[in-house]
């Protein structure tokens, strides 16, 4: 169990993370997270996908992370310039404690992105995502999220945004 | 112009030039279901990897053009082709990616076949007076071929041998395998799938073309090395070529351009390569393992649907005339085990749709579709570097790397194939 007070700054934290990779606010968005950061986004709905023998979408440690947002940072990622239209809704958030103190939060998200760039196609995203958080100062950092999408498997369009 | 015969035929001559093609090629649905008749069923298509099936019963499932495909490690050991589709009322028998079965039970009415496709039985055999089941197994492929683990079908019983349609391929192919101390290459990280909305021909002309990267792939380029910042730049400068194999097989080699070995693999060095290196020493000898460590894996495409895209292997699908599918995994080198997670980490900068390189190339793709659909200048330019190809002693034509030197090879093979008899 955690606090009321612990959930509700997890919750914030949630929301204001979307906002952030919703609209596109790369900086602040990558201020969230520690310098051992993990952003995973498997390949497989299989709980025993392992990054360490199977394909992943996404794999990111810190710097893989930088680059990806100096890459959209540059104005010539042309699958993201301009920015894909995007809002994501969260739900069903269960925060629990972890280990060092650090929280884990697991949310259902559901995401529609306006796949602009080309044929302006509306996509949706679905899935659900582990957030692992730290407190750092006054402030929660986020050190860990997996995103599990429900197609993970199956081809899916581009995925140069943050999911 | 039509492109129609009166006879409703498609007149490909005249759609494929030697130095241009014809928008419609991209857009007709009918050009399409001539694809899917003389390049998926009558031509050898790539299925998958032996890799990926090592024990009996092992399955994967995959597409030959249009047609759903199971491809299985028979009791004997050998690599057989399926068609995925029962034998009574059509329906799908394996709906799973892959697995491992002793037996494929339709779930409608429960026919059950075995892993050789032989139908073992049939629920409520009363309602037929006489039931041959030997007539009814599910179909298989009628040609099942592979090379080095790479496993081809062909949908029809006549054509031409794989080894005739991979030619002098092939060494393409054994420059990937070569770089195994064991000589294999294994398949076993799982594919990502890329969905692609246009045209499959896209994909192969895309991956063997050397003219975009500066450009497609600034972004990139201007954010880190990597091994093609060689091929960008004052065009006097790059060393990189391309390659025409026959066949509709085309080359990118980049490897004029490398400085050093392993530029390839992100420019690895010391104690991370000094096993291997010794490994293929022992094998090949310390000048053909400099050449090998230096060179690197193919850049190729092997027509119509594979592509050796270096460290990845990977596959392009046709969905219909509109959307494709560009399938990849990283090629594990049998007895490296310490590079799996490099080229775990390469095949996920390198390809699918969260990678730094492909989103770009898609979203051009997408963008060339649309493009294509303006009939009022139906024309597509492929006459770069035709003033400057040369034939080399082997009797392959080879350019500058930024010529269109594959993408006319690609279209003479496809021209060639599309009027045969």
């Amino acid at each position: 169990m955690v606090s009321e007070a612990e959930y509700r700054a997890v919750v914030e934290f949630l929301y204001r993370e979307a906002r952030l990779a919703d609209e596109a606010r790369y900086a602040e968005w990558l201020a969230l997270w520690t310098d051992d950061a993990v952003y995973w986004v498997p390949a497989t709905t299989d709980p025993a996908a392992d990054p360490d023998k199977h394909l992943s979408h996404i794999y990111d440690n810190r710097g893989r992370l930088e680059t990806r947002i100096k890459l959209v940072q540059t104005g010539h990622r042309y699958s993201q310039e301009p920015a894909s239209p995007m809002r994501r809704l969260i739900s069903n958030i269960e925060v629990a404690p972890a280990d060092n103190g650090e929280l884990v939060a697991e949310s259902n998200f559901a995401l529609a992105e306006l796949a602009i760039q080309a044929k302006r196609e509306l996509h949706w995203w679905v899935g659900r995502a582990t957030h692992r958080l730290r407190r750092v100062g006054s402030e929660l950092k986020l050190c860990r999220k997996t995103v599990v999408l429900v197609n993970a498997a199956e081809p899916l369009p581009n995925l140069s945004f943050l999911i | 112009m039509s492109s129609h015969a009166p006879n409703g035929a498609i007149d490909y001559k005249t759609l494929v030039q030697d130095d241009r093609i014809h928008a419609s090629l991209y857009t007709d649905p009918q050009v399409f279901d001539d694809e899917m008749e003389r390049i998926f069923r009558r031509g050898w298509v790539f299925v998958g990897h032996a890799s990926e099936i090592t024990g009996p019963g092992d399955f994967v499932t995959r597409r030959v053009g249009t047609e759903p495909v199971i491809m299985v490690r028979g009791k004997d050991g050998g690599v057989g082709v399926l068609v995925n589709r029962c034998m009574h009322r059509g329906t799908m028998v394996c709906p799973a990616d892959r697995g491992s079965a002793r037996a494929f039970t339709c779930p409608y009415h429960g026919w059950t076949y075995d892993i050789s496709g032989e139908l073992l039985g049939v629920p409520y055999p009363g309602g037929y007076a006489a039931f041959d089941k030997s007539a009814h197994g599910l179909t298989r492929a009628p040609r099942v071929s592979s090379y080095r683990g790479f496993v081809f079908a062909s949908l029809s019983a006549e054509g031409i041998s794989l080894a005739e349609h991979l030619g002098s391929a092939t060494r393409l192919i054994d420059r990937s395998c070569d770089l195994s101390p064991a000589g294999e290459i294994e398949l076993t990280a799982g594919w990502v799938k890329h969905r692609c909305p246009a045209n499959w021909k896209t994909l192969p002309e895309n991956d063997s073309d050397g003219y975009h990267l500066g450009f497609v792939h600034r972004a990139l380029f201007s954010t880190v090395r990597s091994q093609y910042q060689r091929v960008v730049g004052d065009e006097k400068t790059i060393k990189a070529v391309v390659r025409d194999w026959g066949n509709g097989h085309i080359e990118i080699d980049w490897s004029p351009g490398y400085q050093g070995p392993f530029e390839w693999l992100g420019g690895v060095s010391g104690s991370t390569v000094a096993d291997f290196v010794a490994a293929l020493e022992r094998r090949d000898g310390a000048e053909v393992t400099r050449r090998r460590i230096f060179e690197g894996p193919a850049h190729a495409l092997i027509f119509p649907n594979l592509f050796l895209g270096e460290t990845n292997i990977a596959i392009v699908e046709p969905v219909s005339v509109e959307e494709c599918v560009h399938w990849h995994t990283p090629m594990f080198l049998k007895g490296v085990p310490e590079f799996r997670s490099r080229l775990l980490r390469m095949a996920e900068a390198g390809m699918g749709p969260a990678s730094f390189l492909m989103p770009e190339d898609l979203t051009v793709a997408s963008r060339n579709q649309l493009g294509l659909h303006a009939r009022t200048a139906p024309w597509l330019e492929l006459g770069r570097g035709l003033n400057r190809e040369r034939v080399d002693a082997e009797g392959r034509t080879v350019s500058h790397v930024t010529d269109e030197t594959t993408n006319r090879a690609l279209w003479r093979h496809y021209r060639a194939v599309m009027t045969e008899a």
